[in-house]
């Protein structure tokens, strides 16, 4: 176990390594001169931008230039927003906590209502709960995040008014009722998937041998379902969960221009759109790290619950 | 001459066991043939779209703004007065064309990749997978931010870059079927007889190839739809005043209070599209790989 995560760990700074050496290029293969973007576009003379290049060192050989990048990023510097004249990191922290929230809450819907609704549709298998459970996940799981999200709005805000649209409130209560909607329309895509998985999953297990004795010796059904089905169910889920951790963190970034929410996706996006690329090289190479981390602690929890993996 | 016969009979057998199974997977479940009816008559809306619009699609007419549903217009118009009908119309001709070149991209780029590594392995394999990796590390659409800052915000990069994010998928899948199939006794038979490894990998194992990627490349075109419509909606895609469901959306957004026409007309038309996207890779996915019968 220990020679795999510190193998799995070697691996991820490989990774990283060449990622940062892709994210690092961008901004040089890119059009446009990056003295010209930090001056905003407006006329400058040549004196002014000779400076802003020898600032930034602009005028130094590439790889020069990528140490100076990789040495700050390993301090926890990551440069200097072209347009905001202000610290990447500092612009990542203070925009961190909310996209955490976000992240945070739909997962939390996501887990309480997709395993129970897949097995619910198993155990029900070809019956009406079935049918419009099923119909429901296709519905959601067709739907963009961003589509799902202005759906919302239209009827908890607009028609019904039950919930704010856009923002994230002031106080502790007020944040949660603006928050409401959005980790809603971020789950609802995840609960579908999920759940379509258990289902698919539960039902090929019920019928396995095992089941079959468990439930002729008497059994009672709910301990059959949960204790022997579900245990073995939730695996497959696990196996995917990659994809779903990388489709919650485009999701949020979704999620947040749809109902304006200041967090991480907003400022990608926004750098991505102004050209500042400081700021997308920052915030790029923090979640290709988070992502990375959170790919290794699913695998070592994998290993956990399934004994029959070793590593 | 009792070869030939035997033959026969086993091709009889074979032509009116997939008959069988057509009927089984495709046209006895109604809502495979309604989804596939319905992606016929999108496809054909896309493409005749300049003769069926009753509108210019891009013609601006103030004084019609935000008008309601009405015969002239069978969906209303947008703020500046557009027909809606037609800019889905045309929307449908970006969105699809668009889906269509991040597939073709992806699985030109990805299945001799994946051919190449799974049938030669070692080095080359071990080149090819870590590349794979590289892009696996960006959480799905993030490595189409980057391509599109990089490149230039438009449609023709979004389209690059996400058809570039599907290539680990495919290559994947493709390296995993060659696995199987290159221990398999007709490989060793060509190898015996001398074909080249060239022939053997295009000729006999892509062919074997082709039901799992076809599965793919129908599931593939519903994901293409959902983020090639993310992507304009975030407004790194299609540009104005291009029409496509995507930038609808996020045009439609900002009077959702005046008026939802646009949001509606654009918002499931991506949704029907992506919902007989998947019910018909469903349907292929049964009748292609008879194991799922079962589930």
């Amino acid at each position: 176990m220990t020679t795999f995560v510190i193998r799995r760990l070697v691996q991820i700074i490989l990774v990283l390594m060449v990622v940062s050496v892709i994210i690092f290029s961008m901004a040089h293969l890119a059009p446009g001169d990056p003295a010209l973007i930090m001056m905003g576009g407006k006329q400058s003379s040549p004196e002014v931008l000779e400076n802003v290049r020898n600032k930034y060192h602009l005028n130094d050989p590439l790889i020069k230039q990528y140490t100076y990048w990789m040495t700050g990023v390993l301090r926890g510097d990551l440069g200097e927003s072209y347009k905001m004249k202000q610290s990447v990191t500092d612009m990542i922290i203070g925009r961190l906590p909310l996209t955490i929230q976000l992240a945070a809450m739909s997962m939390f819907f996501t887990l309480l209502l997709a395993v129970p609704l897949g097995i619910l549709a198993a155990v029900k298998k070809s019956t009406i709960v079935d049918h419009v459970a099923t119909s429901l996940a296709l519905v959601c799981l067709s739907s963009p995040v961003f589509l799902t999200g202005i759906m919302l709005i239209l009827v908890f805000s607009y028609k019904l008014q039950w919930l704010p649209a856009f923002g994230i409130g002031n106080s502790v209560a007020e944040n949660f009722k603006f928050m409401l909607l959005p980790s809603i329309a971020l789950s609802l895509n995840m609960i579908a998937l999920n759940m379509k998985m258990t289902r698919g999953s539960m039902i090929e297990i019920m019928d396995t041998q095992y089941i079959k004795t468990a439930r002729s010796k008497g059994m009672p059904q709910n301990t059959v379902i949960l204790k022997h089905g579900l245990k073995n169910a939730i695996i497959p889920i696990l196996t995917v969960s990659s994809l779903q951790i990388g489709f919650l963190m485009v999701g949020t970034v979704l999620v947040e221009v749809t109902f304006g929410i200041g967090g991480l996706g907003s400022l990608i996006i926004n750098a991505v759109k102004s050209s500042d690329y400081p700021v997308v090289q920052g915030t790029v190479l923090f979640m290709v790290t988070v992502f990375l981390l959170i790919n290794l602690i699913v695998d070592i929890l994998y290993a956990v619950i399934d004994p029959r993996i070793k590593y | 001459m009792e070869c030939k016969i035997d033959l026969k009979a086993i091709e009889l057998e074979h032509k009116q066991r997939r008959k069988r199974l057509f009927k089984t997977s495709f046209l006895n479940n109604y809502l495979v043939v309604a989804a596939t009816i319905i992606l016929i008559v999108i496809i054909l809306l896309a493409i005749f779209a300049p003769l069926i619009a009753p509108h210019n699609p891009d013609q601006l007419n103030l004084s019609n703004s935000l008008k309601g549903i009405s015969r002239e217009n069978f969906f209303g118009t947008d703020r500046q007065g557009r027909d809606i009908f037609s800019r889905i119309l045309f929307g449908a001709r970006t969105t699809l064309l668009g889906a269509v070149f991040v597939v073709i991209i992806s699985n030109v780029i990805g299945i001799p990749l994946g051919l190449i590594s799974g049938y030669y392995g070692g080095k080359i394999d071990n080149l090819v997978m870590r590349m794979c990796d590289i892009i696996l590390a960006f959480p799905a659409l993030l490595l189409a931010f980057v391509i599109v800052a990089v490149f230039g915000r438009n449609f023709t990069n979004s389209v690059i870059a996400l058809g570039v994010v599907y290539v680990p998928m495919i290559a994947r899948l493709v390296r995993s079927v060659t696995l199987v199939e290159k221990e398999k006794i007709y490989v060793e038979a060509a190898r015996a007889i001398g074909i080249s490894d060239q022939s053997i990998i295009f000729k006999h194992i892509l062919v074997n190839c082709t039901s799992p990627i076809l599965i793919q490349v129908t599931i593939d075109m519903a994901y293409s739809v959902l983020d090639l419509a993310a992507m304009s909606f975030l407004g790194l895609g299609v540009q104005p005043p291009q029409a496509d469901w995507g930038y609808m959306l996020s045009e439609g957004r900002e009077y959702l209070m005046l008026s939802p026409n646009v949001t509606f007309a654009a918002g499931f038309s991506i949704m029907i599209t992506v919902i007989c996207f998947n019910l018909f890779s469903d349907g292929l996915q049964v009748f292609l790989d008879p194991q799922q019968r079962r589930v």
